[in-house]
Order: structure tokens, then C-alpha cells, then sequence
């Protein structure tokens, strides 16, 4: 009897261990369920919940993007310093590659912290040799920008958040192995509270210190994301610096059609011929109008074609790098001008999911 | 001999159960971090897997049932969203980890990588990402508890 006992439990706790092996639980899908039962439901300890930082059928973050910026022929016009006359080039083109990058380090419900890095380059090719220094530095060295940036997303509840930015980017006529001293960072940054009402519409409103004139300056700045009922039409803006319309083929196509305010100051460290001048910073804003096309072409990578008009909105060159504002009456070392321009950028892109 | 046996076996079996509890305290019912879907955790052989088992918002503009519109495979474009399995093939890893998952977003059409985390009882950390870990999001999904009717 009692080894009986002993080999029956002793078959009860093989079973015991190896039932769960065995076991052929039905697949859920299978399964006819009333899922009416699932509306009537409540967070488990009374968590809350947070809103997200987009709107449906918003354009996906892209983590990784490697482009390419071309603009057409123009015209560039240097005014006179010093014992240097004004003088009048064509630029051929100004092109060069473009890197950026933005991915999230930390990426919580009620927490996003995204960080980024952008590379650009922009070599300008000038129809004729000028003995200009400006135009003579441009011809040789080009402009680059390097730079960081990490923005902080804080939602405080299902409709309200706030979001801090800040970025520094080393702007200058350098060449890569030999970046300027870290003196030379131009700092940016913008800090915005806002409403996230429902799944379609997003705003905010704050202040902003950014070089997008070229020189440093304060400005309100307003964020609107919607998206249409029909979600086939949304507008993505961060006001004053862009605004686009988008248009929502499919999820996997998309369109715009908008502007941007591009700008930086530009260290001109290695400029030569203009003895007396310390530490030219040239004033570098553009506008773009244009149009974009975005589409998916396999899985995560994707493409985007941009072309539009290059408005120039600033080219002038400073002594120094200080606030000059919208009243402020300081001059320029010397004042230039483009002609407008065609233009157009393309990139690869990792998209986020 | 036999008793050594018996207490080994039993041992092994306490063991199994609690690594099993441990496994299984993913199951339930989930809310997403945007709070538009609800989730079931449900184990299939010895997988984890999940459905969408409530919308915020279940019809489209026409007033119909929302179905996976966005799918790249065109035959499954009509399969109604609600009851779609969107969380397939997890495993635990122990550690109250579950991989080698992979998560669909029909917002897209997009199908991820998936690590999930339970960071306490009443929440996961859902790690989609590309490739690598580095390329991806978290979402945080908090547990929701059914009314009993």
C-alpha cells in the first residue's frame, strides 16, 4: 500500500512538471469573446494617464537621415569695408551633405528625452575667382555646422505638457579634422507649454532664443499639429520658424507643402585680408518654400525629395556675436545679398516606430 | 534513497510553479500609453501573445467597425481591428522580461521587434524598435482592471 501511495505521487509530480509542456491551449484568436465587457474598465491603482507629443497621422521622427542640399545659380553681392570695394559674383551652386539624427534615450509615458546630433556642409562654387576675402573664404573652405540638441517632453496630464529644448552647434568656416575652440558654440533653445485636446490637434505656445535670423534673438514661438477628420489633410507648425500642410496619402506616403526659416551664425575664424576685423560672424538666414514628398521605401526606410524656392533673408557679416534684436540699431561690418535661388534635398531616412 | 528523490522532485516542482507565476504575471487585460487601445495578454502554447480587445474609438468615419486598413498584405485589410493579435511570439526571459516578440502598430502597418518589462505589477515597459534596441520607442502600458458587471 504504501508503495502504492509512493507511486502515485511520485506519477503525480511527473505529471505535475511535464503537463505544461504538453498542454495545447486554443489560440486566442480563436476563441468567440464579448468584448463589450472590456469598456468597462478603470486603471489598475488609479494611474494616470499622459498625453503623447503627436497627432494622428503625424510624419514620422526620423533617427537617422543622410541628405544632400543643392541650391542653383544665384547672384552674391558684398558690400564694401574698409579700403575693399563692393563687389558682385555668380555662385554656381551651394551644395553639401547633411546628417542629422534624433533619437529617443529615454522614452517613458510621462517622460521623452530625445537627443540629436546634425551635421551640414555647404560648399559654394563660384563662377570666377574673386579676390574678395569674404567670397574668397566661402570659395575655398565653404561653411559647416555641427551640433547637439536634446529635447524634453513632459506631459502632466491627458491634455496638458510642457517641453524644454536646447541645443548648441559649432558653426564656422572649419574644416572637419580642425573644429573651432568650444568658445565658439551658439546656443539655442525653447521652452513650451501647451494642450494636447483630443487625437488630432496638439498646441502650444512659449519663447524661444534662436539664430534662425542668423543672429541671436527672443521670440514667441507657437506649436500646431491637426490632423483633419477626414485624415487625409493635417498642418505640422512650429510657428514662426515653419509651417507645412500635409497631405495623407497612406500611411506610408506622405506630402507638404510649407516654408522654413533656416539660419546659424557662422564663425568666419580663417578669413584673410581684412586686418582690424575680430571675429566676423556671418548672419546666415534663408527661407525656404517648398515642397516635400516623403514615402516609405521598405519597411523602415524611407525617402524624402524636397525642392522649392531659396529666399534669402540674411547674409550680412557682424563683428562679434551679440544681440542685436529687432530695434537694435548696431550696423553690420558690411551688408550682402543673394539672389534668390531653386533648390532642392533629398535623403534616406531610419524612421521611428 | 526514495525520500531524497521525493524531496529533490518536489523541490523541482515548487520551483516550476513560481518561475510559471512569474512567467504568467503578464497576463490580463492592458491599456496602451496613448490610452486608444486596451490589450489582452493571453499565453498560447507557451508563448505570450496579445489582442486588441477595446478601442477608444471602434468605428471609422463611415460609422463601420475600424478594420487593419493599413496592413501591407491586402488580404488582411479587412480583418476587423478589434480582436486583432497585435503582440506574438514573447517569450520570458525570466527577470519579469518577455522577448523575442514582435509588436504591430496598425496605426501604420508596421510590425517591431518587441521587448516587454514589467516594471511593477500594474505596468510594462513596450520596447518596439528596429534592428537594435537603440532604434526604438518605449510605451508604457498600464493594467486595467474589468469591472465586474
Amino acid at each position: 500500500m504504501a508503495n502504492l501511495i509512493k507511486r502515485l505521487l511520485l506519477f503525480f509530480f511527473i505529471g505535475l512538471i511535464t503537463l505544461p509542456a504538453f498542454a495545447q491551449e486554443p489560440e486566442p484568436d480563436d476563441e468567440e469573446e464579448d468584448f463589450s465587457m472590456y469598456a468597462d474598465a478603470e486603471l489598475a491603482d488609479g494611474a494616470k494617464r499622459f498625453c503623447t507629443n503627436k497627432v494622428l497621422d503625424q510624419s514620422p521622427n526620423k533617427l537617422i537621415s543622410i541628405g544632400y542640399d543643392f541650391q542653383g545659380s544665384h547672384d552674391m553681392t558684398v558690400g564694401a569695408w574698409g579700403t575693399i570695394p563692393a563687389t558682385t559674383v555668380r555662385v554656381n551652386q551651394v551644395s553639401g551633405i547633411r546628417l542629422n539624427g534624433n533619437v529617443p534615450v529615454i522614452s517613458k509615458t510621462n517622460m521623452l528625452l530625445n537627443i540629436g546630433y546634425s551635421y551640414w556642409e555647404a560648399h559654394y562654387s563660384m563662377a570666377q575667382f574673386s579676390n574678395n576675402p569674404f567670397v574668397s573664404t566661402l570659395d575655398t573652405r565653404g561653411l559647416r555646422t555641427a551640433g547637439l540638441m536634446a529635447t524634453f517632453f513632459k506631459p502632466l496630464n491627458e491634455n496638458q505638457y510642457f517641453i524644454i529644448q536646447a541645443q548648441a552647434d559649432l558653426n564656422g568656416d572649419y574644416f572637419l579634422p580642425d573644429f573651432e575652440p568650444l568658445s565658439y558654440l551658439r546656443y539655442s533653445g525653447a521652452a513650451i507649454y501647451g494642450w494636447k485636446k483630443h487625437d488630432r490637434l496638439f498646441y502650444g505656445f512659449g519663447m524661444s532664443r534662436t539664430y534662425r535670423i542668423g543672429e541671436v534673438n527672443y521670440v514667441p514661438i507657437m506649436l500646431y499639429n491637426y490632423t483633419f477628420p477626414s485624415r487625409k489633410w493635417g498642418i505640422e507648425s512650429a510657428l514662426p520658424v515653419r509651417a507645412q500642410l500635409r497631405r495623407n496619402f497612406n500611411p506610408r506616403t506622405l506630402a507638404f507643402f510649407g516654408y522654413e526659416l533656416e539660419g546659424q551664425s557662422y564663425r568666419l575664424s580663417n578669413i584673410e585680408g581684412i586686418e582690424g576685423v575680430k571675429n566676423p560672424e556671418l548672419r546666415r538666414s534663408e527661407l525656404r518654400i517648398r515642397f516635400t514628398f516623403e514615402r516609405s521605401l521598405k519597411d523602415f526606410i524611407w525617402i524624402s525629395a524636397q525642392a522649392g524656392l531659396r529666399y534669402n533673408w540674411n547674409f550680412n557679416v557682424d563683428e562679434g556675436d551679440f544681440f542685436r534684436g529687432f530695434f537694435g540699431e548696431q550696423p553690420y561690418l558690411f551688408e550682402n545679398s543673394l539672389t534668390n535661388a531653386m533648390y532642392f534635398n533629398v535623403s534616406i531616412n531610419l524612421v521611428s516606430p | 534513497m526514495k525520500k531524497s528523490v521525493l524531496f529533490l522532485m518536489i523541490l523541482f516542482t515548487g520551483l516550476n510553479l513560481f518561475a510559471q507565476a512569474d512567467a504568467d504575471a503578464i497576463l490580463g487585460v492592458w491599456e496602451t500609453g496613448s490610452g486608444k487601445a486596451r490589450v489582452k495578454i493571453d499565453k498560447s502554447g507557451d508563448k505570450y501573445v496579445g489582442r486588441i480587445v477595446w478601442l477608444r474609438e471602434p468605428n471609422d468615419e463611415n460609422g463601420k467597425p475600424k478594420v487593419d486598413k493599413n496592413n501591407p498584405d491586402a488580404n488582411l485589410r479587412v480583418k476587423p481591428l478589434l480582436g486583432y493579435s497585435m503582440l506574438k511570439g514573447f517569450e520570458f526571459a525570466g527577470n519579469k522580461k518577455w522577448d523575442n516578440g514582435t509588436i504591430y502598430d496598425p496605426e501604420n502597418g508596421s510590425t517591431y521587434s518587441c521587448t516587454i518589462t514589467m516594471t511593477d505589477n500594474n505596468t510594462l515597459d513596450v520596447r518596439g524598435y528596429i534592428g537594435v534596441s537603440l532604434f526604438g520607442r518605449t510605451d508604457v502600458w498600464k493594467r486595467v482592471v474589468v469591472k465586474k458587471s
